[in-house]
């Protein structure tokens, strides 16, 4: 897979093939294998009178319901399941998403004071980030998109690039480790 | 107790409130602001713009329906953009849980704005598992990885799928993620490909987007709600993002004005606290 990364022929690309290939049905055995596993766990914890099996009661349902309709009734625009996701399913992770607006203010109100030079350096910046994001923000003051824009492109990226670049390498040692027996922590062995 | 030390100790359920208010008058009153353009947007923009009609697109749409409020004006944007440029779109996601399903909707309600038909100017692959041998599986053969699209034809019975064995026939890819497949669409697809791509993303995604915008690795960016409501001005068909963006001012104001508050309550009530320890010993 390394090799064929870099370049193209006829004997790498067939072999690349055939490992792509092997990776995706793994990949949906591996799927079929979490849906074995939660299903496991938690009819268990129905069966032996968990103190929380009615939710794993529901939780199972759901997956019975979801699946049931799904297979037998396709998932295409005004399926059943399509009514289940849009009506059900995609309004309940929007809403657990949306509560972040309610935590966010609190927290802010409450934890985000300038305790130090840093801290306030921080606040600072976030306001002008906060105010230059907005429509209102440049009805206030023409300059602040441009203020806004600027942190975002020149000292966030330049951190960012160095976490990109730490992340990278570490993860190629970390691949490296693995590949010449180094690391075997993932085989529950030191 | 003094006026800082009560606000110190501000019941949340206060704050709730005003959030919530915050959020539901400009959905009922619009407030209409104008939307700066940025940069990124006006990239992405242009690189969709330039394309030639009848070129063929991939569409990956990688969100979750948590995200929906962000990403979705963002994919119908682009899809408006794509199909009044009459460019032939496949799209596919690589997020099982609504990905594909959000995805189906947008392009069909798009689509039928426009007159495109299912097969010839657009398709929705739907979901494979194991990302990263979709994305590399895909520049072989895309038949191998998705024998049939989401809704369960068979891709040799789709046109515009006989016409686009691999990557090699597509021209363009426009991604809408909102996770960190981003970065296997730049490092892989991009790297490997050279697929030239613009993305829309998060907004708190997008500082780290911008390092690969920087590169040219990704050729525009749309960050957040905001970026969709740019480019939903760009294409001229103001939506839900425009709309959207009047809740964000306000609650973004609403913060910023919490965030002072409660630093002049810090200030004002920081002497109260030291004079108590201090009494305390």
């Amino acid at each position: 897979m390394v090799v064929a990364f870099f370049g193209r022929g006829v004997v790498v690309d067939a072999v690349s093939d055939e490992a792509l290939r092997w990776q995706t049905i793994v990949g949906g055995i591996a799927l079929l294998l979490g849906v074995f596993s939660i299903v496991q766990v938690h009819w268990r914890r129905v069966a032996t009178r968990h103190e929380d099996r009615v939710y794993s009661a529901i939780l199972l349902l759901c997956l019975a319901v979801m699946a049931g309709f799904g297979v037998f009734g396709g998932v295409g625009t005004g399926s059943v399941y399509d009514w289940l996701f849009e009506n059900i399913q995609s309004p309940m992770m929007a809403t657990m998403f949306s509560m972040l607006a309610f935590f966010i203010a609190s927290a802010g109100y409450r934890a985000f004071r300038a305790r130090s030079v840093p801290s306030a350096i921080l606040l600072v910046t976030a306001i002008i980030v906060m105010l230059g994001r907005i429509p209102m923000g440049q009805y206030l003051y023409d300059g602040l998109p441009g203020w806004a824009t600027w942190i975002m492109t020149v000292p966030s990226v330049a951190v960012q690039r160095g976490i990109i670049i730490g992340a990278a390498l570490g993860a190629a040692s970390m691949s490296l480790r693995v590949l010449i027996g180094i690391e075997r922590t993932y085989l529950g062995r030191g | 107790m003094s006026f800082w030390q009560l606000m110190q100790r501000l019941d949340r359920r206060i704050i709730y409130t005003l959030i919530f208010v915050s959020v539901i008058i400009p959905t009922l009153f619009p407030l209409k602001l104008p939307t700066a353009v940025t940069p990124e947007t006006m990239s992405f923009f242009n690189a969709v713009d330039s394309l030639p009609a009848g070129s063929r697109i991939l569409f990956p749409f990688d969100c979750w329906p948590s995200t929906r409020a962000e990403t979705e004006p963002m994919a119908v944007a682009a899809l408006r953009h794509c199909f009044r440029k009459n460019l032939r779109v496949v799209g596919l996601s690589n997020v099982g849980m609504g990905g594909p399903s959000v995805l189906e909707n947008v392009m069909n309600r798009i689509a039928e704005e426009n007159g495109k038909v299912y097969g010839v100017d657009y398709v929705n692959l739907g979901y494979k598992a194991n990302y990263q041998a979709v994305l590399l599986g895909m520049g072989s053969s895309i038949e191998t990885i998705f024998p049939a699209d989401h809704r369960g034809t068979r891709l040799a019975d789709l046109p515009l799928m006989r016409e686009v064995p691999n990557y090699d026939s597509l021209v363009y890819t426009v991604i809408v993620s909102d996770n960190a497949m981003i970065d296997y669409w730049v490092s892989l697809v991009n790297a490997r490909y050279s697929m030239p791509m613009v993305a829309g993303v998060t907004a708190v995604m997008a500082p780290k987007q911008m390092s690969y915008v920087q590169a040219g690795q990704l050729q525009g960016l749309l960050g957040g709600m905001k970026g969709a409501a740019e480019y939903e001005t760009l294409v001229g068909a103001v939506d839900k993002a425009n709309r959207g963006m009047d809740s964000q001012s306000l609650i973004h104001l609403l913060i910023i004005g919490f965030i002072v508050l409660g630093n002049v309550g810090y200030f004002m009530t920081r002497n109260d606290k030291r004079e108590y320890h201090g009494e305390r010993g």
